[in-house]
């Protein structure tokens, strides 16, 4: 919105909202594949509990990295969104600054979220390279919140 | 060889063929190929086997009747022409639907201007300098991440977003630049 409205001030418009166009494809269909891997994680879980226990566990493990996969890829994007949105709120249209660095807000707290879902979903240690990546991803979006919200005063 | 028969623009590699160079003709089918084939599955709907018979006699056509071609640059209009027409017979032949002449259903002229379309994107892509479709490529096509990008080529993160804007701009121009003209000119 705030590169649409931006057209007339601003020459990189058009392609800051194609970019976000295409920031908001890539995130639709991960939000439903995270919702589904982790229900289908969630039913390994509650699987009947017969069989050989350490492959149930094998599987479990496999569900269990699956639903942490995409998490990540949002985390990324939220921070992608964020940077986006920073700038829209350092060179946007005065009146839409507000709305450019409240948008990056909202990726932050979506990337903080997706990174949280992370280290959830594998219940891993500290040093595991996928929660570093998705912990990196949201404070790259907090930053860029911060830096948006000073941006648009 | 390939790499020196691929800077050609369109006018130039038509004007190859005709020479009766066969790395031209190698070229003119490489770069049309694609595009060809999209027109019959995604446009028209064939199935594989009617598509590729399509496919090769589209080619054979304008192999023989490339000296027909009144305007060199509408090579492309005109091979999306007789791809349309022989889409438009195989269908017919086959019973699937009744003749049409050159009546297109709104669904099918929409596939079809949106295939030109990207056609046309993609080969505006490559007017653009190396670092462009570089960074362009990376993000739209493989949905890379600004950071990812930023590492892979050395570029300060915080940039990302703005190099592709600039890029993005060019491209409009190119696209602006090209969609003077352009009509098949040929039968």
């Amino acid at each position: 919105m705030v590169a649409r409205s931006s057209g007339d001030s601003w020459r990189d418009a058009a392609g800051v909202g194609a970019q976000a166009t295409a920031l908001l494809e890539r995130i639709t269909p991960l939000v439903r594949a995270d919702a589904e891997a982790w229900e289908d994680a969630l039913a390994e879980l509650h699987a009947t509990t017969g069989g050989d226990l350490e492959k149930r566990n094998d599987a479990l493990e496999r569900k269990l990295d699956d639903a942490a996969a995409v998490p990540i890829l949002i985390a990324d994007t939220g921070a992608d969104a964020a940077s986006l949105a920073e700038l829209a709120a350092d060179r946007g249209e005065g009146a839409y600054r507000a709305d450019a660095a409240v948008a990056a807000v909202l990726a932050a707290a979506g990337a903080r979220a997706a990174s949280h879902l992370v280290r959830v979903n594998l219940g891993v240690r500290e040093g595991d390279a996928r929660l570093a990546r998705a912990r990196r991803s949201a404070d790259a979006a907090a930053d860029a919140a911060a830096r948006a919200l000073d941006a648009a005063g | 060889m390939r790499e020196v028969t691929e800077t050609l623009s369109d006018s130039q590699l038509v004007q190859r063929c005709r020479a009766g160079d066969p790395e031209a003709w190698n070229e003119l089918v490489e770069r049309f190929s694609r595009y060809v084939y999209a027109i019959c599955v995604q446009g028209f709907r064939l199935r594989e086997q009617d598509a590729e018979d399509v496919f090769q006699e589209v080619f054979t056509r304008v192999y023989s009747r490339l000296d027909t071609l009144r305007d060199d640059s509408a090579v492309r209009p005109w091979i999306a022409q007789l791809t349309r027409r022989l889409c438009l017979d195989t269908l017919a032949s086959s019973a699937r639907v009744q003749p049409a002449e050159e009546v297109l259903a709104p669904s099918t002229e929409q596939t079809l201007d949106e295939i030109d379309e990207a056609f046309a994107v993609r080969e505006a892509v490559t007017t653009l300098s190396e670092s462009c479709q570089e960074v362009l490529d990376r993000f739209f096509a493989r949905d890379e991440s600004y950071r990812t990008i930023s590492a892979e080529l050395d570029l300060p993160a915080g940039t990302i977003a703005s190099r592709i804007s600039r890029c993005l701009v060019q491209l409009r121009e190119r696209l602006e630049g090209r969609n003077e003209g352009s009509t098949p000119s040929s039968e």
